[in-house]
């Protein structure tokens, strides 16, 4: 593992007019690691993605990526440097083919003439071979989260950032696609940051977990750490939930 | 090329198509103004095909074909007044001008992220710009038509006595364009597009530059206006700022819309049925009721963004993948039948 983070956020505040969405968080992620970010509804998760990934520019604070400042860079340089994005609400190309939507991905990286292999390969690795030839808009949500994850793992990313890729499957969707994020975090040593609400997911998959709440990091630790973490507790469930584990 | 895949359904369709576009004037010896009418229904497909790369397939409502287009217009004209530069040139010229005037304009929208409403806004505006900068520009537009001189030889100056040399020339250009947009369809620029059409936020995050892409599609969908234009100025004999057409502008977006966004042949076909309706509903009810042939039109849009809202191409796609199957069924049959006999 390098000693140095594959992505390190200093001091990164966004703001929408007087609503302070994320208040100087910090973060590291190492090489190799798969790192949750959780909070309550509206704790600024997914404003802090889009300000990594370059589709929100912040106010104040940086972000470096593979030791360079990107902060304030175009999503498309970012991805050019190594890191892709999920988002919350699936946002397929629906009028696409499952195997377009990749190759959109695929030619981050390849020409005419290897861009096909990429496609078989990513859709291979992603179970989505019989679905191939299907329009996006024909599909259910478990699909439509592996064809993100696909279109996204064709540019062949170094870093992947997952925002609520678990939400609104089921438990045997949810085991398959945890397996392929395993998979693809020891076979391929991409570094995932995940948001997530699914405790499942995050406990079963992350070796780290930061806390958001209220735009502020509040605590960061392993999932048992976490799990323990009075801050924590009270943000998701009340002062009350608190007093009533200390008894 | 594998000749039995190249004479599929789609492919035979296509080669019928032009074989009658091409034997039509001349089975029929169509008198002037049926030339006229063909030849106006061909610039229509040109321009709507031209359309699809940026409306269709990057999903940018753009209302200033007529700008580039009349541009075009313009600078061929302006070129053969003043210089006796021939149109063949003077078209090329038009294109590029077309472009650069495209590119200033697409540079600071698409780099501040105009679009839907505000860039057809935008654009529609750019088409009134350039109306009233020419009505007042004397030396090359002003409120009088500037004519084309004929000169000794019609394919030097582009100026015939009869519409079928236009219509020829026409024809060419929009197998070029139809050609130009399946390359595009199929390419690195094509699948960007088109996914940017859908979604610009996810597409970039997948390492697309969407100005970058936008402005490619621009740029050939301008250059193309910009060419056509100079032959439309050599088809009416005259530039005038009136070819700073707002509804010209609105008309080929339709026609892109109706034909089916992103689909290749979509605008094309929906230009040909289209325009051609329009023309004979113009004809036949204009003498009674001034207008009512808009009325006509406006109802068979409704009914298209009703009961089709992709397009009348999705509807012709499903047609022809049933021929396929069932000319692949037909072909197994015949050789069963040869088998056991």
């Amino acid at each position: 593992m390098d000693a140095e983070p594959i992505l390190k956020v200093a001091d990164v505040t966004k703001k929408f007019g007087n609503l302070v969405a994320v208040n100087r968080a910090s973060l590291e992620v190492n090489r190799g690691e798969i790192v949750g970010l959780i909070g309550p509804n509206g704790a600024g998760k997914t404003t802090l993605f889009n300000a990594i990934s370059g589709l929100y520019r912040p106010e104040e604070g940086t972000v470096f990526f593979k030791g360079m400042n990107i902060t304030n860079w175009l999503p498309h340089k970012i991805c050019k440097l190594g890191m892709s994005r999920t988002f919350q609400v699936t946002r397929a190309f629906t009028h696409m083919t499952v195997e377009d939507t990749v190759r959109v991905g695929a030619y981050n990286r390849f020409n005419e003439k290897n861009v096909q292999d990429k496609v078989d390969q990513v859709i291979k690795v992603c179970e989505l071979v019989d679905i191939r030839k299907r329009v996006c808009e024909d599909l259910g949500l478990a699909s439509l989260r592996k064809v993100e994850l696909a279109r996204a793992l064709a540019t062949e990313p170094e870093m992947l950032l997952l925002d609520e890729a678990g939400a609104g499957l089921n438990a045997t969707e949810l085991a398959t696609f945890m397996d392929l994020i395993k998979k693809l975090n020891q076979e391929s040593q991409i570094t995932f940051c995940v948001v997530e609400h699914v405790m499942q997911m995050v406990m079963g998959l992350c070796q780290r977990i930061v806390v958001l709440d209220s735009g502020e990091i509040i605590a960061a630790g392993t999932p048992n750490e976490i799990s323990n973490n009075a801050r924590v507790i009270e943000a998701y469930l009340g002062k009350r939930a608190v007093h009533a584990r200390n008894q | 090329m594998n000749v039995k895949k190249f004479f599929n359904p789609r492919n035979i369709l296509i080669l019928f198509g032009v074989g009658i576009a091409l034997v039509i004037p001349l089975i029929f010896k169509a008198g002037q103004y049926t030339m006229l009418l063909m030849t106006t229904v061909l610039l229509y497909a040109i321009l709507a095909s031209a359309w699809n790369i940026i409306g269709g397939m990057a999903g940018q409502l753009d209302l200033a074909a007529a700008a580039y287009l009349g541009l075009g217009a313009f600078t061929t004209g302006t070129l053969l007044i003043r210089w006796n530069i021939t149109p063949w040139v003077g078209m090329i010229i038009g294109g590029l001008v077309a472009t650069l005037l495209a590119m200033l304009i697409g540079f600071p929208l698409f780099g501040f992220k105009v679009k839907e409403l505000w860039y057809a806004l935008s654009s529609s505006a750019l088409v009134v710009v350039m109306q009233s900068l020419f009505m007042m520009w004397n030396e090359v537009g002003g409120p009088t038509e500037k004519y084309l001189p004929v000169g000794t030889s019609p394919w030097y100056s582009l100026r015939f006595n009869d519409y079928m040399p236009y219509y020829y020339i026409m024809l060419i250009i929009l197998v070029v364009v139809l050609l130009v947009n399946r390359w595009i369809r199929y390419s690195k620029l094509g699948y960007s597009l088109l996914a940017l059409g859908e979604d610009e936020d996810a597409v970039e995050v997948l390492g697309v530059n969407s100005q970058s892409s936008k402005l490619k599609a621009l740029a050939i969908y301008s250059f193309i206006c910009g060419v056509v234009g100079g032959i439309f100025a050599s088809i009416y004999g005259y530039v005038h700022p009136a070819f700073f057409d707002t509804s010209m502008s609105m008309e080929i977006a339709i026609l892109g819309i109706v034909g089916g966004m992103g689909f290749i042949y979509g605008p094309a076909l929906a230009a040909i049925v289209m325009v051609s309706f329009r023309e004979v509903l113009r004809a036949s009810l204009g003498s009674q009721l001034a207008g009512l042939y808009l009325a006509v039109y406006a109802i068979i849009l409704i009914v298209v963004a009703l009961y089709q809202p992709r397009g009348i191409a999705p509807l012709v796609e499903r047609g022809i993948k049933k021929a396929q199957t069932y000319f692949v069924e037909l072909t197994r049959g015949r050789r069963a039948d040869i088998k056991s006999s």
